[in-house]
């Protein structure tokens, strides 16, 4: 206790301070705090154009905050460029899967792989260790994956950066109930292989079972946060996303209506 | 007896693999000035080497990254006016101004890259156009070069070191040699980081981005490689023919050329532009000879047919083309030798 060196616990990983983005007179993010600890797995929830998305790609450097801080592992990414990010070690995933398609999926997993692996024995050794924890066939041709297999490679993609700051957006939306209990599993695998997660996604059930801290977006704000039981009973949340009807937290199909 | 008849199809399957390909293709290169000796087909073999050489050089950007420039001629021209600039200003050997052709070049390719390259899209192909028809206009109303007359070479050799030569023979090796230099150094890439992030460049930068790709500086290095190398192949077009003016040099037709014998083979493989010339040029020359001058309109023609059928049909070129029909080939033939 006494030793200086052991105060490491209290370290913030990941530390996103009152962070804006304004299209114009549009406030997509109004002003989001998240603090993410070293091993964390957190949600971001919220119906559709509530800013998670954007504030996601604040994250992950794609989108320049108007105002606000980022920082990351003590460093200042608030305007970093993408691949700043990927170097400090956050890796992320799309929405709508961006696959290299002309190339196989190990040469797809190569590229994220290169980044700390210059040669290229090394990054397939890499790659193919990455595969391995994912379960894809490395030679198959990327295009000839369907969605769950383009996704799940967009991860293998990710994780050959050897992030360790994993911000999932959506991956697991769109599989079927099989595919969603094995990708349920691969992250938990990711998780347990020490990477912190941030990840956006509707259906509660994900949310439910992998997050520990869920963040609810609406409006652009965050209007509630906290562990995924007290948020889906909290009755602004529910108003605003969850739907009246909604009693247990699997039910999804209320998310649409607003 | 039945399992040594199998063995025997796999191995000639086996044996018509790419490698053999590459040996059969580099042995018809060798021999082919040597067996067809009519002017005709010298003419044709170096025109061949050329257009096999700018569009390779174009392929590095245009095909690996996806970056279409669709004006590569100030690349080329750079290179064939500097020998010539040196040789009249100072009756320097051309060979002495191709190090000088691929600095400038390296130096314009920078200058269109920084500002070009921070954008997506069709920017960086209109922009490479509008700067090539500039430079195009600019030289044939400067003096200093010639200006619309040009510029020409030593017309008697003062020494081998003019590399002016009464056969095309002495061409052709040349021009081979550096096109197996570029496409080594072309499948150095393919092999290395470098290839591969050109490669997840052309398909999502987005997504390159997020592996940690730096986007910009690894298009501006393909841009500047490709552009030395197109440079290359326009001081030994000038070496050769000992004149250019700036049709010749900048014109659009040079920069079409090279985009489209690379698409039609393959943009973005390592033979795709071999393939692309193969086909293109003897046609072209074909064409030339049968209609005379008459004909000259008739290679825009043949330009604009073979966009409309790879656009339409063959997006991937004649590569492309190929890997799909070769298992079926293969399947068809092991059928024949195990019959």
């Amino acid at each position: 206790m006494s030793d200086a060196g052991h105060i490491t616990a209290a370290k913030h990983l990941l530390e996103a301070i009152s962070v804006s983005k304004s299209f114009g007179e549009f406030h997509a993010v109004a002003g989001a705090d998240l603090t993410v600890n070293e091993g964390d797995i957190i949600g971001l929830i919220g119906p559709n154009g509530a800013g998670k998305s954007t504030f996601f790609n604040c994250l992950a450097g794609e989108t320049p905050p108007s105002g606000g801080r980022i920082v990351f592992d003590g460093k200042d990414l608030t305007r970093a460029s993408p691949e700043a990010h990927a170097r400090a070690g956050i890796g992320r995933t799309f929405q709508v899967p961006t696959t290299f398609a002309d190339m196989s999926v190990l040469h797809n997993v190569m590229v994220g792989a290169f980044l700390r692996h210059p040669h290229r024995n090394d990054a397939r050794d890499k790659a193919r260790a990455v595969l391995e924890l994912t379960g894809l066939r490395a030679e198959q041709p990327a295009r000839s994956l369907g969605t769950p297999g383009r996704k799940r490679l967009e991860i293998a993609r990710a994780l050959a950066t050897e992030p360790r700051l994993l911000l999932l957006d959506e991956s697991l939306a769109g599989l079927t109930p099989n595919e969603l209990q094995d990708a349920i599993g691969l992250v938990r695998r990711i998780h347990q292989s020490g990477i912190t997660i941030v990840i956006v996604e509707h259906i509660m059930e994900v949310i439910m079972t992998l997050t520990g801290h869920v963040l609810v977006f609406n409006q652009g704000h965050v209007i509630a946060s906290g562990t995924p039981d007290s948020v889906v009973r909290e009755p602004a949340v529910i108003e605003a996303y969850l739907g009246r009807s909604h009693r247990r937290p699997q039910a999804t199909d209320s998310q649409v209506d607003r | 007896m039945v399992p040594a008849a199998r063995i025997d199809g796999e191995g000639v399957i086996k044996a018509l693999s790419p490698r053999l390909a590459i040996i059969l293709l580099a042995a018809a290169l060798l021999l082919y000035p040597l067996v067809l000796s009519g002017a005709f087909y010298r003419d044709v073999g170096v025109a061949f080497l050329l257009a096999a050489i700018s569009a390779s050089a174009w392929n590095i950007v245009g095909g690996y990254a996806g970056q279409v420039s669709v004006g590569h001629s100030m690349f080329f021209g750079l290179g064939a006016y500097t020998p010539l600039l040196f040789y009249s200003l100072w009756g320097w050997p051309p060979i002495a101004g191709i190090p000088a052709g691929i600095a400038l070049s390296i130096g314009l390719s920078l200058l269109i890259g920084m500002p070009t390259f921070r954008l997506t899209g069709h920017y960086f192909s209109m922009a490479t156009i509008a700067v090539a028809e500039l430079i195009r206009i600019f030289t044939g109303t400067w003096d200093f070069v010639g200006a619309a007359i040009g510029l020409q070479g030593p017309a008697i050799a003062r020494g081998w070191w003019d590399l002016t030569f009464r056969s095309e023979v002495p061409y052709y090796y040349l021009f081979l040699a550096v096109l197996a230099l570029l496409l080594a150094v072309t499948t150095f890439i393919e092999r290395r980081r470098f290839g591969f992030y050109l490669r997840a460049i052309k398909a999502s930068e987005r997504a390159a981005r997020s592996l940690g790709v730096p986007v910009r500086r690894t298009k501006m290095q393909a841009l500047a490689l490709s552009a030395a190398f197109t440079s290359v192949a326009g001081s030994l077009y000038v070496i050769k023919t000992g004149f250019i003016d700036p049709d010749s040099a900048f014109g659009i037709l040079i920069s079409v050329q090279m985009v489209i014998v690379a698409a039609l083979g393959g943009a973005g493989t390592l033979f795709g532009p071999l393939v692309g010339a193969l086909i293109l040029i003897p046609l072209q020359s074909a064409t030339n000879t049968w209609f005379g001058g008459g004909g000259s309109g008739l290679t825009y023609i043949l330009y604009g047919g073979i966009i409309v059928l790879i656009a339409r049909f063959e997006p991937g070129g004649l590569f492309e083309l190929w890997q799909r029909v070769a298992p079926a080939l293969h399947k068809l033939l092991r059928k024949r030798l195990h019959v």
